[in-house]
């Protein structure tokens, strides 16, 4: 089936309730178009998403999924993978979602570098409940919450990533869309735990953070010569907060993931009728 | 009842009094003795005193007493701390070449052996407690032989020489004693049987049950006193294909747990009131996206941090109303040790035949003592697993709607919907915790909504219809006086029947496993001249229940010492509270 599906076919007949230009259609474009790009299909697909208008995707993609409560998407994932290591494990969540209430499982995510995929929809601020500080946002940026801005440093989730030993991190633009789609494909097909900060503008809510900005500011790793696979490298571009970057700043060749680690390989869907049949032996440890 | 034998070791945290008890328990399990263990942490006055004690007959006891008969004490705390219990019959095994002096009452034998010169002798003063089991066996008439069993299933994977080392530190304590002492008089002889006894506790059970129900994904954060579930299955699911994944936190371990039953396993998380706080925040979405899974609540006394070795079954409520919004859950709570096997297993079956969360709620004193059984106890050929509605490859045609999506919330006549599984194809669906329609999607339409909410009460009354919802009755069913009771106090009670009979009060017990949906007991309560409920809460969590369904007022006993109910405790409390008024209708 997988051979000629396309990516469409991970699109559900919802219309997205986004508001028009935001940047999360160009995000979950490029996500659909990876997921077939690498060879997936919505039946052997999860998605799982949390909450804020990132957490919507799972409505608007075809798929399994879930779209769970606030900060925990990272954990279903997990969970899914564990169970079921013949499944493609995408995970999506916004800055609010994955490093704010969810930073804690962000770390941990990391870390356990389970092979799944996780896309991050980064606008800087709160959106869904029209326009609040996040945990991206510049300090100085005032929202309804934060007159005078928030007043504090916003999170660097790539230097969070990789102070927790990621083995993959980048970060993309939603609107340009064939790099995009590039990364979110490497970010799939790589051997743990794929990690992708996607700059995806909030075009109601900030107005600082915009399109243009972006546009005018953003620096693409892959015409700098970067490799990825240098750690000190990665490491100066992820730390540089006076340029926003694209592409992928750190990948691990030598990254193990969580299931050859642990050798979870087996479909655990898949029990007997009964009790296994060497169950007893399981009693008489207790003699 | 036939003759019991009262026996403990107490000391520090830290003098190895876990594992000396635990090899007693063995030995006496191995001679085919029944035992039944509890154990003590420390207590308020001063931290540190931690006790494990043994009642063991030859028949099955279930139940501690107030009676001590034999002490192995390492400080001068433990035999303070267990003054009551002991009695003119009592020997107190102690150190008296240890720096503190034994103040011992007159009345109790006191048995002084160089505990720690002796086990220098053998090898190492590590093996002090092994000689104080020694010198037990010796005043109890006990084969030394057995505890050698003991001793090689517990240290034989250290080397032949510790286990020489410390069969000969049992030699030395025994015979200790035969030569400085004549105890003939305190008169006990332990019996032996030709029987085969397993020995575990109730956490064990439970994981146990998991692995035999096709649980093959855990994940929890560790909390006293349900790590030890965690703990037994990690090393051994492992070899039915499944994995334990610590979380870091019980947000998390929920959460996993969930996207392991999503993906198609069965999945389980087990932690203590405190851990189910935080794993409420999910569960509104577990039960809502009509998720098959496994929340084992081990009790312990709360709030907050409260006692946290300490037993209690305050968490009922929590376990029955939990989270905000309304959606059904299942509550069963297993009340002995085999039931925490078989609830477990039926647990399992009930989450996926009704696609709900089910909470297995067992306490603090189920899972550290320590029981005996016959192996049939936890028959495994008996073991049957009900997947439910989960459809394959060829059933997902009749679920999908005339645009070819699959209705995993489809409204059917029993409320139960079909399960699809990622892989199946044309089986992807989403689920959420938003109110949906039947395919999963996001509705605020008011028909949707009641469709849903009522289709998910649905399976509610569907279990109740197909389902036994079985209690367990105990004592004589002819009896004016009903008790009810849930948890762990059934065997307490089952005990406390014994001293009842002697005091001519005839009493019917029924212990429920089933909290929710739960069987009516109004006949049963009708019947009843007087009907009292006994539990470990302060204010009455299951008796609150039994007063709603049957409309009437029961009399209470509740405990929340942070201690279980003992057997002629019990019996006398029965007796007191049956005198008293019965409360106005």
């Amino acid at each position: 089936m997988s051979s000629d599906v396309r990516f469409t076919d991970f699109k559900s007949d919802k219309q997205p309730t986004w508001c028009p230009g935001c940047g999360d259609f160009g995000t979950m474009n490029g996500m659909m178009k990876a997921l077939a790009e690498t060879g997936n299909d919505p039946d052997n697909t999860f998605v799982v998403a949390g909450i804020g208008c990132s957490g919507k995707i799972g409505t608007y993609m075809h798929s399994y999924a879930l779209h769970g409560v606030h900060g925990r998407a990272l954990p279903v994932g997990t969970g899914v993978k564990m169970a079921r290591p013949d499944i493609e494990v995408m995970v999506s969540g916004g800055d609010g979602d994955g490093y704010s209430i969810g930073a804690g499982h962000f770390v941990h995510a990391v870390r356990r570098n389970v092979d799944m995929s996780y896309v991050v929809m980064d606008n800087r601020i709160y959106g869904l409940t029209k326009g609040q500080a996040s945990p991206t946002s510049r300090s100085d940026f005032e929202t309804s919450t934060t007159p005078e801005g928030p007043k504090q440093p916003p999170v660097n989730p790539l230097a969070l990533a990789l102070a927790s030993g990621a083995s993959f991190i980048a970060q993309s633009f939603a609107s340009d869309a064939l790099r995009h789609q590039e990364i979110i494909e490497q970010a799939i097909e790589h051997d743990g735990f794929g990690f992708v900060n996607v700059f995806s503008p909030c075009v109601t809510f900030n107005d600082v953070d915009t399109y243009d900005y972006f546009r005018e500011s953003l620096v693409d790793l892959k015409e700098e010569g970067h490799d990825p696979n240098d750690y000190e490298d990665a490491k100066k571009v992820i730390l540089d907060s006076d340029k926003e970057y694209q592409g992928v700043m750190y990948q691990d060749e030598n990254s193990v993931p969580y299931h050859e680690q642990h050798g979870v390989t087996e479909d655990m869907s898949d029990i007997p009728e009964g009790a296994p049949d060497d169950a007893m032996d399981l009693v008489r440890e207790f003699y | 009842m036939a003759e019991d034998l009262n026996w403990a070791v107490g000391g520090e945290a830290g003098d190895g009094i876990d594992s000396t008890g635990k090899i007693f328990a063995q030995a006496l399990s191995r001679a085919g003795r029944h035992v039944f263990t509890s154990k003590d942490f420390a207590s308020r006055i001063r931290g540190g005193y931690t006790a494990y004690k043994i009642r063991t007959s030859v028949e099955q006891v279930q139940s501690v007493v107030d009676r001590l008969d034999i002490l192995v004490a390492l400080t001068q705390r433990t035999i303070d701390e267990n003054l009551d219990e002991l009695h003119e019959g009592s020997a107190v095994i102690y150190d008296g070449e240890r720096s503190w002096e034994a103040e011992i009452p007159d009345e109790i034998t006191a048995v002084d052996v160089p505990l720690k010169s002796l086990a220098e002798d053998a090898g190492g003063a590590i093996m002090r407690n092994i000689v104080a089991l020694g010198a037990a066996c010796k005043i109890t008439g006990f084969d030394v032989e057995y505890l050698d069993e003991a001793l090689e299933k517990r240290f034989g994977g250290k080397g032949s020489k510790i286990v020489e080392n410390n069969k000969e530190a049992a030699r030395l304590g025994q015979e200790y004693v035969e030569e400085n002492y004549d105890l003939d008089h305190l008169g006990y002889n332990v019996d032996v049987t030709d029987n085969d006894y397993v020995l575990l506790n109730g956490n064990e059970a439970i994981g146990m049950g998991a692995i035999a129900a096709g649980c093959r994904f855990y994940a929890g954060y560790p909390i006293t006193p349900a790590t030890s579930i965690m703990e037994y299955l990690t090393g051994r699911i492992e070899d039915y294909g499944g994995h334990v994944v610590q979380a870091e936190d019980e947000l998390s371990a929920i959460n996993m747990a969930l996207g392991g039953a999503r993906a198609g396993a069965r999945a389980m998380t087990a932690t203590s009131g405190a851990g189910i706080d935080l794993m409420t925040e999910t569960f509104g979405l577990v039960a809502t996206s009509e998720t098959p899974l496994v929340i084992c609540d081990v009790q312990r006394s709360g709030p907050s941090t409260g006692m946290p070795t300490k037993q209690e079954q305050g968490d009922l409520n929590m376990a029955l109303y939990g989270g905000h919004g309304e959606v059904p859950r299942f509550v069963v709570a297993p009340t002995s040790i085999t039931e925490c096997f078989w609830k477990t297993v039926e647990a399992f079956n009930l989450a996926e035949k009704y696609n709900t969360p089910v909470f297995l709620v067992s306490d603090l004193a189920m899972s550290v003592t320590e029981q005996t059984f016959p192996p049939e106890a936890f028959d495994m050929d008996a073991v049957e697993i009900d997947r439910g509605k989960l459809v394959g490859d060829d059933e997902v045609d009749e679920w999908l709607d005339e645009q070819g999506r699959f209705r995993a919330h489809a409204d059917t006549d029993d409320g139960v919907s079909p399960r699809a599984i990622p892989g199946t194809i044309d089986g992807a669906h989403m689920s959420t915790g938003l109110e949906h329609d039947e395919l999963g999607r996001r509705t605020e339409e008011q028909d949707e909504r009641v469709q849903q909410v009522d289709k998910r009460y649905r399976k509610v009354e569907t279990a109740q219809e197909q389902e036994e919802w079985e209690c367990r009755e105990f004592g004589d069913e002819d009896a004016d006086n009903l008790i009810l009771t849930w948890g762990s106090n059934e065997g307490a009670l089952v005990e406390a029947l014994g001293y009842l009979e002697d005091e001519d009060v005839d009493v019917r017990v029924i212990s429920v496993p089933y909290i929710f949906p739960r069987p009516d007991l109004t006949d049963e309560i009708e019947a009843a001249e007087q009907t009292i409920v006994v539990e470990c809460n302060a204010t009455g969590q299951f008796a609150d229940l039994i007063e709603h369904d049957a409309l009437t007022r029961v009399k209470r006993i509740n405990k929340y010492t942070g201690v279980r109910f003992k057997a002629d405790e019990l019996a006398e409390q029965i007796t007191d509270k049956l005198s008293e008024e019965v409360p106005a209708q």
